[in-house]
C-alpha cells in the first residue's frame, strides 16, 4: 500500500496553516513573555526609581515603543516623571507639554486611549515628533477619576496599539501605580524612620536644625531647603542649604513679610512650607524648593509634615535638654548658677591664661534666720529672691552670681588687677544690699557680711578661694552685720589654719587636749578668793597652747561648743564640790562661762541645773557667765529665767562693750556685771584714762542702783586695783591677784594664808 | 578632555570641529608583524587617502596579537591629535577584502566633512553598565563642543569578553534616549575569547571598558541590521535557565531539545577558519522573538560537559525558535544592509560591524561577505570588523544582536 502523494495545493494549504499555526503560537509566547517578565519585574526587590526605570525599558522593549514615559499633569501641562527614550536633558521632563485631547480623554474616562496613524503634534512632547511616530497609547496610571498620572507609549512601527496591548498596559500601569506607590511610600518610612532617630540625637537646637536643613533637602528632593523660626515679630533664618550668600544676608526679616520676601521663597518657582507644630516655643518653618520649574513628587508636602512632627519633637527634646542641664547648673528658687557651675566657671577663670586675676566675694546675709523665723520659709525664699535681684543689678556683666546655699551668694569677678578692687566692689555690693525689702507685707531689714578674695590663675582653686573667701565673711560678721572684710594672701592663710583648727577641735575633747584653768575671783578689800572663774585651755599637741578667743568662736561654728560646754560646767562643778570639802573651800563659788549657742538647745536649762546636782552642789553655788550679745535673744531670757529661779547667779559678762542696753538688765535675773578688761586697763595712765574712768564709774552706778555686784576684770597693776577700791569696786581678777591656775594648784590659794583676810560672804 | 568620576574611573574624550566641506575617507592596512611598523604603515596610507585633509577622526582595528600599545604610539604618532577610538577584532574588512583573524591592523582615516567627532571612553561596564553607559554617553557628547547638534548617532566599541552590553546600551539610551541611533560592535579576541581591549586615543581599555564617538550630523543618521537567519522549529519558552545556561526548553531538557533541530546537511565538524571553541556549532543559534515578529539572534553552543550555552543570558520564559542558517543565508542580506544604509544618502563611508559567528558560518565562503558589501557599496568607502555582538539600537532600548550584520553610514 503506497500513501497518496498530496497534490501541491494541498501542501501549499497545509503550509500555510503550519505558518499560522506558527505566528499565533509565536504571538501567544510573545504576550506570555512579555506578562512574565512584566510581573518578574514588578515581583523584585528595587527601590522606586530602579522600578520605574527597568519598567519603562521592559515596556520599550515589550511593546516595540520608541518612547515610553510617566507623565504627571501639572496645571495645564504634562510633565515627564521618568522615561525611557527621551534624551535626559529633554524639556519633557522640566516644562512637559500641553495635555492634548488623547491625554484629557483617558484622564477623564480611566480607559486607555490609542491612536494609529497621525499622531496629532500637541499630544506628544517636541522631541518625539522627530521620530516618526506612527502609533501611541495613553494608559491611566489608575482607576480612579481625576488621577493626574498617565503612562505613554510612542512607536514609529506602524502598527496601532491592540486591545489585548491595551488591556494588558492597563493592567500592568494600575500594578506599576501601586508598585511605585507603595516602595515609594515604603522607602520613605525608612528614610524618615532613619531620619528622626537622626533628629533624635541631637540635644543642642542649633545642631539639630542644620540638621534638620540638611535632611529636609535630601528628603523632599529640593535644590535648597531652609529652616526658620518666628519669634517677637522676627522671622530668623535658623539653618539652610543650598541658599545663595547674597539671600542669607537679607535675613533676619520682619515676621509679616515673611510670605512675600523674595529672601523668603527664594525666588524659586517651586517651594513647599510646612510649619513644626508645637505647644511651645518659637514657631519654626521648614521651607524647601526648587530652582528649576519642576514640581516636587506627590506627598511632598505630607512628608514635611511628618517630618516637621519629628523635628517638633526633637526640639522638645533639646529644650527639656536644656532645661535639665540648666536645673544642674541653675539655683531653681533664684535662677542664678548653683554651687557646681559656680565652681566649674571659677575653675575655667582660673585655669585662662591671663595676666589678670580673679575675685570670689562670698556674701551672706545677716539676720536671715530671724526672717524665716518670724515670718516663715516663704517669706524666706522670697526675701532670698529680691536679694537675688538686687544682686543682680550691682554685679557687672561679666561677673558671675551663684547662690552658694541658703543665704549665701558668691560673685566671681573676673580680671580683677588687685584686692582693693574686690573690697571696693565688695562695699558696693553691700551699700546696695543694704535697704529695707518688703517681704510677705513686713518691712525687713537687709544687709550682708562680705569676705573677698583674690586668687592668681594657675595657683588658685575653686575650693581654696571659696573656703577663703568664706573665712573673710566670718570676720566681717564677726565685726557686726553689712560689713566687708578681704583676705590677703597672709590673712586667707590665717584662715586656714583657723579651718585646720576647726576640724581638729571637734577630736579635741576625746583627745583629752580640753582642761580647764581656774582664776580666782577675790574680794579687792580683803583679798579673800570668793569664786573662781573656770577657764577652758586647749593644749594642741603642735600647736601648743590655742588661744580660747581663737578657738571658742570655732567650737561655737561647729557646734562643739555644746558637747564643751557640758564638760566644762560639769568638769567645774566637780572641782567645785572637790574645794567644798575643804575646809576653806566652803561658800566659795564657781563662775563658767556659757556660750550662746548652748542655750539654743532644747532643755539647756533643765540640763544645766542636772549637771550642778549632779555634783552636789546647789544651783547658788555657780555663777553662769552669759555676754551681752546672747541675752538679746528670747530663749536666753527664758533660760536665765529659769536658772535664776534655781538659785543661780548670772553674771552679765563685758558689760558696756556691746549694747548695754539697761532695759534688758531689769528684763533678766542678773546679778552680777562684769566690767570689760578694756576699761579696767582705762582707769588709770594718760589718754583714755579720764573716760575710762566715767565709764567705770557710771556701770558700778548703774549696778549699784540696781542692786547688782560688779566684778573687775583684768586688773593688772596695783593703781587699777586701788582706783577701783576708789571707786567703790568690791570685786576683781586679773594678773595682779593670779592668773588663771590648774585646779591644784588653785586649791593651793584656798590655804589660809596670814596676809590675806577671810573671804567676803557671797553676794556681798 | 578627561573627566573624573565619583568612582575614580575615567572618561577620556576629545573633540573635532565640524566643516561644511565633503567628508574625506583614507583607509590603511598592513599585516606586517612587527606593531611598530605595520601601525605606522597602516596609519600612512590611511592619512594619504585624505589628501591633504586634516583628520578629524581616526579608527582603528587591530588583531590582538600586536603589541597593542606599541602599535597605538605607533598610529597616534603618525595620525597626531586626532581623536582616535577602535577594537581589537577578530577579523577585519575593508574595500572588499577580509583580513583574516590572527593578523593585521586596519586604519581608517576620516575628515570631518559635515560631522563633528566626539570621542570618549569609560571603564566600569562590569560593574554597572548602565552607569558606565550613561557617563560614556555625557562625556562623547560632551567633547564633540557645546553646539546642539541637529541629529547624532553614536558608535559604540566595547570589550566583547565584559558581557553588559544591553546594560551600557540601557545607560546610553537614557541619557540620548530615542532620537540617537547606536551603532558598533564589541571587540574580538581571534576567537581566543581571553581579552578583548578598545582604543580611545592613547588609551589601551581591556575588559570593562568601552568608547564611543559621538557624530554629530546635519541630516538624520540611520543604522540598519539583518541577519539572514531562518526557523528551523516552533516557537518555544525557555523554562528553565541558570546565567548563560539553558536547562530547559518547553519544559524538557534544553540540549535535547537544541539538538532535536539539527539537520542532517549541516557539517557538524565544520571548521572555521580558526578553529572554534570546542562544542561550538554556528550553525545553528536561538532565535529571540520580538513584538514585531521579527528576531534578535542569541549565539548558543554545546560544551565540554554538555550543556547547552549562550553568549548572553536569555531572560527566563523568553520566547524562542530554534533558528540556523548556511552560508548563502547570511550572504543574501549582506547585499541589502549596505543599500539600505546608504539609500537617501550621499555617503563616503560605510562602516560596517558583523559577527564571528557568520564568518564561522561563512567559512571559505569568508571571504564573499566583504566582497559583497563592497559590491553593494560601489565607490562608498567600506571598513568593518567580525565582532563579538554587534550594536544597532533604531527604536527600542534593545539594540544588541548576535550573529547580525550592522552598518552606518556617513
Amino acid at each position: 500500500m503506497t500513501a497518496a502523494v498530496p497534490a501541491d495545493s494541498e501542501i501549499e494549504q497545509l503550509r500555510q496553516q503550519l505558518a499560522e499555526a506558527v505566528d499565533a503560537a509565536r504571538d501567544a509566547y510573545r504576550d506570555t513573555t512579555r506578562l512574565i517578565q512584566l510581573l518578574d519585574l514588578l515581583g523584585r526587590p528595587a527601590g522606586s526609581a530602579e522600578l520605574m526605570g527597568d519598567m519603562l525599558n521592559v515596556l520599550s522593549d515589550a511593546f516595540f515603543a520608541d518612547v515610553v514615559c510617566m507623565a504627571r499633569v501639572t496645571g495645564d501641562r504634562l510633565i515627564v516623571s521618568g522615561s525611557c527614550g527621551l534624551p535626559e536633558d529633554d524639556p519633557a521632563y522640566t516644562e512637559g507639554w500641553p495635555v492634548g485631547e488623547a491625554a484629557r480623554r483617558t484622564l477623564a474616562t480611566t480607559e486607555p486611549t490609542a491612536l494609529h496613524g497621525d499622531v496629532p503634534g500637541e499630544d506628544a512632547p517636541g522631541s518625539v515628533a522627530g521620530l516618526g511616530i506612527r502609533s501611541a497609547a495613553w494608559i491611566p496610571l489608575s482607576a480612579e477619576p481625576y488621577a493626574d498620572t498617565l503612562l505613554v507609549l510612542f512607536r514609529s512601527l506602524d502598527q496601532p496599539f491592540a486591545v489585548a496591548d491595551l488591556r494588558m498596559l492597563t493592567s500592568v500601569a494600575a500594578r506599576l501605580h501601586m508598585a511605585l506607590e507603595e516602595r515609594e511610600r515604603h522607602a520613605i518610612i525608612e528614610q524618615l524612620a532613619h531620619y528622626g532617630h537622626l533628629l533624635a540625637r541631637h540635644l543642642e537646637v542649633e545642631p539639630l536644625l542644620d540638621e534638620a536643613a540638611d535632611l529636609l533637602r535630601r528628603l523632599t528632593g529640593a535644590d535648597r531647603a531652609w529652616v526658620v523660626t518666628v519669634e517677637g515679630g522676627e522671622g530668623r533664618l535658623r539653618a539652610h542649604r543650598g541658599m545663595p550668600p547674597e539671600l542669607t544676608a537679607a535675613w533676619p526679616v520682619s515676621a509679616k513679610s515673611l510670605d512675600d520676601l523674595p529672601a523668603c521663597d527664594a525666588g524659586l518657582p517651586e517651594t513647599l512650607k510646612v510649619a513644626v507644630a508645637r505647644e511651645n516655643g518659637a514657631t519654626t518653618l521648614l521651607c524647601a524648593g526648587r530652582e528649576r520649574r519642576r514640581p516636587f513628587a506627590q506627598g511632598t508636602l505630607e512628608i514635611m509634615t511628618i517630618f516637621a512632627n519629628y523635628l517638633g519633637v526633637a526640639l522638645t527634646n533639646a529644650e527639656l535638654y536644656r532645661a535639665l542641664a540648666d536645673r544642674a547648673t541653675r539655683d531653681p528658687l533664684t535662677g542664678l548658677a548653683n554651687r557646681s557651675a559656680l565652681v566649674s566657671h571659677l575653675d575655667t577663670l582660673l585655669a585662662a591664661d591671663e595676666a589678670t586675676r580673679v575675685g570670689v566675694l562670698f556674701c551672706d546675709l545677716d539676720g536671715f534666720k530671724a526672717v524665716n523665723d518670724l515670718l516663715g520659709h516663704e517669706a524666706g525664699d522670697e526675701l532670698l529672691m529680691q536679694v537675688a535681684d538686687r544682686l543682680r543689678s550691682s554685679v557687672r556683666p561679666d561677673d558671675l552670681l551663684a547662690r552658694f546655699g541658703g543665704d549665701e551668694f558668691v560673685i566671681v569677678l573676673d580680671g580683677v588687677k588687685q584686692l582693693s578692687e574686690v573690697a571696693e566692689i565688695g562695699a558696693r555690693v553691700c551699700a546696695d544690699l543694704d535697704d529695707r525689702l518688703v517681704v510677705s507685707g513686713e518691712q525687713v531689714h537687709v544687709s550682708a557680711s562680705i569676705g573677698g578674695v583674690l586668687g592668681i590663675r594657675g595657683q588658685a582653686t575653686p575650693s581654696t578661694m571659696l573656703r577663703d573667701a568664706d573665712a573673710a565673711m566670718y570676720v566681717a560678721k564677726a565685726r557686726g552685720s553689712g560689713q566687708v572684710e578681704v583676705f590677703d594672701e597672709d590673712a586667707s592663710h590665717r584662715s586656714r589654719d583657723r579651718l585646720d583648727l576647726r576640724s581638729e577641735l571637734l577630736l579635741a575633747l576625746t583627745r583629752g587636749q580640753l582642761h580647764l584653768a581656774y582664776q580666782p575671783i577675790f574680794a579687792l578689800d580683803t583679798r579673800a578668793i570668793v569664786a573662781f572663774e573656770a577657764l577652758l585651755r586647749w593644749t594642741h599637741p603642735h600647736h601648743g597652747t590655742v588661744p580660747p578667743d581663737v578657738f571658742i568662736p570655732l567650737a561655737e561654728e561647729t557646734g562643739a561648743i555644746v558637747e564643751i560646754g557640758q564638760w566644762v560646767l560639769a568638769q567645774a562643778c566637780r572641782q567645785l564640790a572637790q574645794w567644798h570639802r575643804l575646809p576653806e573651800g566652803r561658800g566659795l563659788g564657781m563662775s563658767v562661762n556659757l556660750s550662746p549657742v548652748q542655750l539654743h538647745q532644747a532643755r539647756a536649762a533643765e540640763r544645766t541645773l542636772d549637771v550642778i546636782r549632779a555634783a552636789g552642789l546647789h544651783p547658788a553655788d555657780i555663777w553662769l557667765e552669759i555676754t551681752e550679745h546672747s541675752y538679746l535673744r528670747h530663749e536666753v531670757t527664758e533660760y536665765a529665767g529659769a536658772l535664776g529661779a534655781a538659785g543661780v547667779h548670772l553674771v552679765l559678762d563685758d558689760f558696756g562693750t556691746a549694747y548695754s542696753n539697761l532695759s534688758y538688765l531689769k528684763r533678766l535675773p542678773v546679778e552680777i556685771l562684769k566690767i570689760d578688761k578694756s576699761f579696767v586697763s582705762g582707769v588709770t595712765g594718760a589718754g583714755g584714762g579720764h573716760l575710762d574712768l566715767s565709764i567705770v564709774r557710771a556701770i558700778l552706778a548703774i549696778a549699784d542702783s540696781l542692786g547688782l555686784v560688779a566684778i573687775a576684770e583684768g586688773i593688772e597693776t596695783e593703781d587699777q586695783r586701788a582706783a577701783l577700791r576708789a571707786l567703790g569696786c568690791r570685786l576683781g581678777q586679773g594678773y595682779l591677784l593670779s592668773r588663771p591656775l590648774p585646779a591644784a594648784q588653785a586649791g593651793l590659794l584656798l590655804r589660809p594664808q596670814e596676809q590675806l583676810p577671810a573671804r567676803v560672804q557671797r553676794g556681798a | 578632555m578627561t573627566v573624573d568620576d565619583p568612582a575614580g574611573r575615567t572618561e577620556r574624550s576629545a573633540a573635532t570641529t565640524a566643516t561644511a566641506e565633503k567628508l574625506r575617507v583614507g583607509v590603511g592596512y598592513s599585516d606586517a608583524a612587527d606593531a611598530v611598523e605595520a601601525g605606522r604603515a597602516a596609519s600612512a596610507d590611511a592619512l594619504a587617502g585624505l589628501h591633504g585633509a586634516t583628520p578629524a577622526l581616526i579608527v582603528m582595528y587591530a588583531s590582538v596579537s600586536y603589541d597593542l600599545i606599541a602599535l597605538l604610539h605607533a598610529v597616534r604618532r603618525a595620525t597626531g591629535k586626532a581623536p582616535l577610538v577602535g577594537a581589537t577584532t577578530s577579523g577585519q574588512f575593508h574595500d572588499g577584502r577580509l583580513i583574516n583573524p590572527g593578523l593585521g591592523v586596519s586604519v581608517l582615516a576620516l575628515s570631518a566633512g559635515p560631522y563633528r567627532f566626539g570621542v570618549a571612553s569609560v571603564t566600569g561596564v562590569t560593574e554597572d553598565g548602565d552607569a558606565a553607559g550613561q557617563r560614556l554617553a555625557r562625556a562623547a557628547r560632551a567633547a564633540a563642543g557645546p553646539e546642539p547638534a541637529a541629529h547624532a548617532a553614536l558608535l559604540l566599541l566595547t570589550t566583547g569578553l565584559a558581557g553588559h552590553q544591553q546594560e551600557l546600551l540601557n545607560g546610553v539610551h537614557k541619557v540620548l534616549g530615542a532620537p540617537v541611533p547606536v551603532v558598533g560592535g564589541s571587540a574580538g579576541d581571534d576567537r581566543l575569547l581571553i581579552r578583548t581591549c578598545v582604543f580611545e586615543n592613547d588609551n589601551v581599555l581591556t575588559d570593562g571598558g568601552a568608547t564611543g564617538v559621538w557624530i554629530a550630523a546635519p541630516t538624520p543618521l540611520s543604522v540598519v541590521a539583518e541577519h539572514g537567519w531562518h526557523d528551523v522549529g516552533l516557537p518555544l519558552l525557555v523554562t528553565k535557565s541558570d546565567g548563560l545556561e539553558i536547562q530547559e526548553i518547553a519544559g524538557r531538557p534544553a540540549v535535547e531539545v537544541f539538538q532535536e533541530h539539527f539537520h542532517d546537511d549541516v557539517n557538524f565538524e565544520r571548521p572555521g577558519l580558526v578553529k572554534p571553541a570546542p562544542g561550538y556549532l554556528s550553525a545553528y543559534a536561538f532565535g529571540l522573538i520580538q513584538p514585531d515578529g521579527s528576531k534578535l539572534i542569541r549565539g548558543a553552543y554545546i560544551d565540554d560537559e554538555g550543556l547547552l550555552k549562550t553568549f548572553s543570558p536569555l531572560p527566563l520564559y523568553a520566547p524562542v525558535q530554534i533558528v540556523s542558517c548556511r552560508a548563502e543565508d547570511l550572504l543574501r542580506v549582506t547585499g541589502d544592509v549596505v543599500r539600505r544604509s546608504l539609500a537617501g544618502r550621499d555617503a563616503a563611508v560605510l562602516l560596517a560591524f558583523s559577527c564571528v559567528a557568520r564568518l564561522d558560518v561563512l567559512a571559505e565562503q569568508g571571504a564573499e561577505e566583504a566582497a559583497l558589501i563592497q559590491d553593494a557599496a560601489g565607490d562608498v568607502a567600506t571598513f568593518g570588523f567580525y565582532t563579538y555582538g554587534e550594536f544597532a539600537r533604531t527604536t527600542r532600548v534593545a539594540g544588541y544582536h548576535n550573529a547580525t550584520l550592522t552598518a552606518i553610514a556617513l
